[in-house]
């Protein structure tokens, strides 16, 4: 059994903010990652981050603008925190050492991005999700803490109504450990994978979101799924709202620059639940364009000339000539929406905290809210380091005035008990197959456009391979870098995961940001002006309501 | 889906030291167009053949760095690697694990020396408590300044470098491509204070080491070229402290040496590079040298026209200069 003051589950942006807040406040702190933290999904983010750090910006026009993104579902107080930290946080980085692209007078470049009146994402090129990752990594330092790299969270153990830990697997020995901690921090970010067609990394399963469920925590707004507009059509990798930002257009088969027709004031740079629902418009009403992956439209950059595409969008020219085939410089891009990010989470407050004492979420992994029913781009690399930081401090705050964790070797057992039964078992179906079913599923019945037809169906599809899962086969007997069994850990947190998703969708009968109802195509601040909240039960989630906090923001109609 | 399938054949390594004997290699055959990256085809034999296939792998589109492995002996990443050019280059599709790291299981290797050398060269700012960070500001730093980077923040800590690099096989003491250039992009941080430092203790640690055969630079999936960036620290490391080492007098000794006559005195460059009681040593293999070809001992005669070379290596002073 690992002891520790704080354990930190999940290393990328958000976890090691929280981790390097734990270990300044001089705590001994454990980070288990089930990928080497520089491989952590966070540096797959292109576009930027944003701050109101120009003169001419506000922290107010920030807040109002993701205030009105979240479809005014976000929490003010929240949001008004977030917007405040903003600043301070984009200096500290580039303090720790994070190299921002810069404006001729030395100081930090800013562009537009989508829903923001005001250029204010900050940017490393179209990598600033890899050069916070690095320059948080390399500030953080490996000494200061333990690191259980390659790790797989299993379980978060609760004993005497409080989190007291985790177990885990190291997948390098095939053995599980129980990590012992008077505070446990979630930050194992989205769950992406629920879906096929994602931008997500394989490894965004949600595993620490689905293990604080088990644990009894809330999980909040989770029917909130952003689909990011623009993803490269085969295999659905991102191509960053950035590109937009510069100046790259959306055109339909026709040649129109339809956007016009669903935002007239800002085309292309409306918030992404708008511009996702447009693109799937055309395509519905066959204005797409044909192809052997399916439909889509274009993005098109070449009028921005090679030298500003190649310096500002270099990632993208490599992504689109390596995996798409074509020269963004004399090209367009075939794009059509694919998911890209939960909106809901682990229902937390603005320091991190949950409904279970001393469990604790931050970053994608969380739901504050400071997102709403749609996140503005640019806004989660900052919830990452914002809340990333206050769930740090409040964890360690929290472990440094409880009693020691009193959960022991013994409380591993039944989890290995359980994953026995999976290599034991002389038939039974394979976790991948279950997977590609669930996520053929989502694809299908849980997408921008819902109904509660669609997603009754769906429903009954998710609690079927749930059935079938029960019986679930690990063939693989070896115990060193056993990806089977991960399949199978990962696969459980991803059904749960998705009926979570699907039952708060059913039942919100209205369409808000990026939840889109096309039997209920109006907001309705009446009855559904709440947060989704879903409890784990023996028959599935139950759910709840909490309401929104309010500051200085009156809920108004959604233009762009 | 597209019907341009063809047949592709993967032998793929499989090993897990501890419980099998020796390395074997597995042939898995699936139909797969020829723009389908070798990891998807890797994942679709987990999923559909067999699922005890061991590999890294994340992001899938080359930002993460985890699915590095040797494809047809060349270290890269397998998601952007398509199998229509490697059967077209090589009538086949060889996938084994990357090299100059212990293979854990199958296409996975333990990377705790390769991160272990990242960590060597303290990848951290450096600051001089003199000159703080202006409070509450970023600190200023033009576009030159950040071009000076080159594309060092692209790495993505893939090892694909590591993997190739003869120079890592061949000594532990070199830190290997992807370390040196990371230090190479603390070195020119406007932010940095430890520069002198750097550079001063990376000549001993292992800088010279380096073989310049640009396997790095070839194998690198993000364009970083760290064998040039290697190249540059070499002449900062001289600038900074001259040439201390037999690495660097080598190189300086070589420069001298050749604008004196045109054409290389080897003795002499010995002499440069190990000084007169370090040629000792060399004695017996010199001697050997000197058997088979009596010429060496001579001095060169100087080539004609060395007014040229002069002017070439003013130009090139003038540049350096820059």
């Amino acid at each position: 059994m690992e002891r520790h003051d704080v354990v930190v589950v999940g290393a990328g942006l958000a976890g090691q903010r929280a981790a390097l807040a734990a270990v300044e406040a001089g705590l001994d702190v454990g980070v288990i990652s089930k990928l080497h933290p520089l491989r952590s999904h966070s540096g797959a983010a292109q576009g930027g981050i944003n701050a109101a750090i120009s003169a001419d910006d506000s922290v107010d026009a920030h807040i109002y603008d993701t205030v009105k993104g979240s479809d005014y579902l976000g929490d003010q107080d929240a949001i008004e925190y977030f917007c405040r930290e903003a600043g301070p946080t984009v200096v500290e980085m580039e303090h720790f050492g994070t190299i921002f692209t810069r404006a001729p007078d030395g100081s930090l470049a800013q562009r537009p991005f989508g829903g923001a009146g005001f250029p204010r994402t900050v940017y490393a090129a179209d990598r600033t999700g890899l050069a916070l990752l690095q320059g948080l990594w390399e500030r953080l330092g490996g000494e200061r803490f333990t690191l259980y790299e390659e790790w797989e969270l299993a379980r978060v153990l609760t004993r005497d109504g409080r989190a007291q830990g985790v177990v885990a697997l190291d997948r390098r020995t095939g053995e599980l450990h129980g990590v012992a901690a008077k505070a446990t921090v979630i930050a194992t970010g989205g769950a992406g994978r629920v879906y096929g067609r994602t931008t997500n990394a394989h490894s965004c399963t949600g595993d620490g979101v689905a293990a604080a469920y088990r644990a009894g925590a809330f999980l909040k707004d989770m029917e909130f799924v952003q689909f990011h507009p623009t993803a490269l059509l085969e295999g659905g990798i991102l191509v960053t709202e950035g590109a937009r930002g510069e100046g790259g257009i959306l055109k339909n088969a026709s040649g129109e620059r339809f956007m016009s027709r669903y935002a007239p004031k800002v085309l292309e740079l409306a918030s992404r639940d708008v511009v996702a629902r447009a693109i799937m418009t055309e395509i519905q009403q066959g204005r797409g364009f044909q192809g052997p992956y399916g439909p889509y439209v274009h993005l098109e950059l070449m009028h921005l000339g090679r030298e500003k595409i190649e310096s500002r969008l270099q990632e993208i020219c490599d992504l689109c000539r390596s995996f798409a085939g074509i020269d963004p410089v004399t090209q367009p891009i075939p794009i059509a929406p694919g998911q890209h990010y939960m909106m809901g989470g682990v229902g937390t407050n603005i320091q991190g905290e949950t409904n279970v004492p001393g469990l604790f979420a931050a970053g994608e992994a969380a739901c504050v809210s400071i997102h709403g029913a749609n996140r503005l781009g640019g806004n989660s690399l900052m919830e990452t380091l914002v809340f990333g930081k206050s769930a740090g401090v409040a964890a360690a705050a929290y472990a440094a005035r409880a009693a020691p964790a009193s959960v022991t070797a013994a409380d591993v057992d039944p989890v290995a008990a359980s994953y026995r039964a999976w290599f034991d078992r002389k038939d039974g179906e394979d976790p991948s197959t279950l997977r590609a079913e669930l996520q053929q599923t989502m694809d299908r019945h849980v997408n921008i456009f819902r109904t509660a037809t669609d997603l009754a169906e769906g429903l009954q599809k998710v609690r079927a391979i749930r059935e079938r899962y029960a019986k679930v086969r690990v063939v693989d007997p070896s115990k060193v870098f056993n990806l089977n069994l991960a399949d199978a850990i990962e696969t459980g947190h991803l059904i749960d995961l998705a009926e979570v998703i699907i039952v708060g969708a059913l039942a919100r009968t209205e369409s808000r940001g990026a939840h889109y109802r096309t039997d209920y195509p109006k907001r309705d601040d009446a009855q559904w002006m709440k947060h989704t909240l879903a409890q784990s039960t023996p028959s599935g989630p139950a759910l709840s309501y909490a309401p929104v906090g309010f500051t200085r923001w009156e809920p108004k109609e959604r233009v762009y | 889906m597209p019907s341009d399938t063809v047949p592709v054949a993967f032998d793929v390594y499989r090993y897990q030291p501890g419980r099998d004997a020796a390395p074997r290699y597995q042939r898995y055959t699936l139909d797969l167009s020829p723009h389908t990256p070798v990891l998807t085809g890797l994942l679709r034999i987990r999923d559909e053949v067999d699922p005890s296939l061991g590999l890294r792998y994340s992001c899938r589109s080359a930002i993460c760095g985890s699915c590095a492995m040797r494809i047809n002996s060349k270290s890269r990443l397998a998601c952007e690697t398509p199998v229509g050019e490697e059967l077209q280059r090589h009538g086949r599709i060889v996938v084994e694990p990357m090299a100059n790291q212990p293979v854990v299981r199958d296409l996975v290797v333990d990377q705790a020396p390769f991160w272990q050398e990242y960590r060597g060269i303290e990848p951290h700012l450096r600051v001089d408590p003199r000159r703080p960070m202006p409070e509450g500001k970023p600190n200023p730093m033009t576009p030159a300044e950040v071009d000076r980077f080159h594309d060092t923040p692209r790495c993505i800590a893939c090892a694909a470098c590591y993997s190739a690099c003869p120079a890592v096989a061949d000594d532990p003491a070199f830190p290997g491509p992807m370390a040196l250039a990371k230090l190479y992009r603390f070195v020119v941080d406007p932010r940095d204070a430890a520069r002198q430092d750097r550079l001063v203790r990376i000549q001993t640690e292992g800088l010279w080491l380096c073989l310049r055969c640009h396997l790095c630079t070839e194998a690198c999936p993000k364009d970083v070229r760290p064998s040039e960036r290697i190249r540059d620290l070499k002449e900062m490391a001289i600038a900074a402290q001259g040439a201390t080492e037999h690495g660097s007098r080598h190189a300086v000794g070589f420069k001298t040496n050749l604008r004196d006559a045109g054409v290389l005195n080897e003795m002499k460059l010995v002499r440069q590079t190990y000084g007169l009681l370090g040629m000792l040593p060399q004695l017996p293999h010199g001697l050997k040298i000197w058997r088979k070809k009596p010429e060496v001992a001579r001095r060169p005669h100087p080539i004609e026209g060395r007014e040229e070379l002069e002017g070439i290596y003013r130009a090139l002073d003038s540049e350096d200069g820059k």
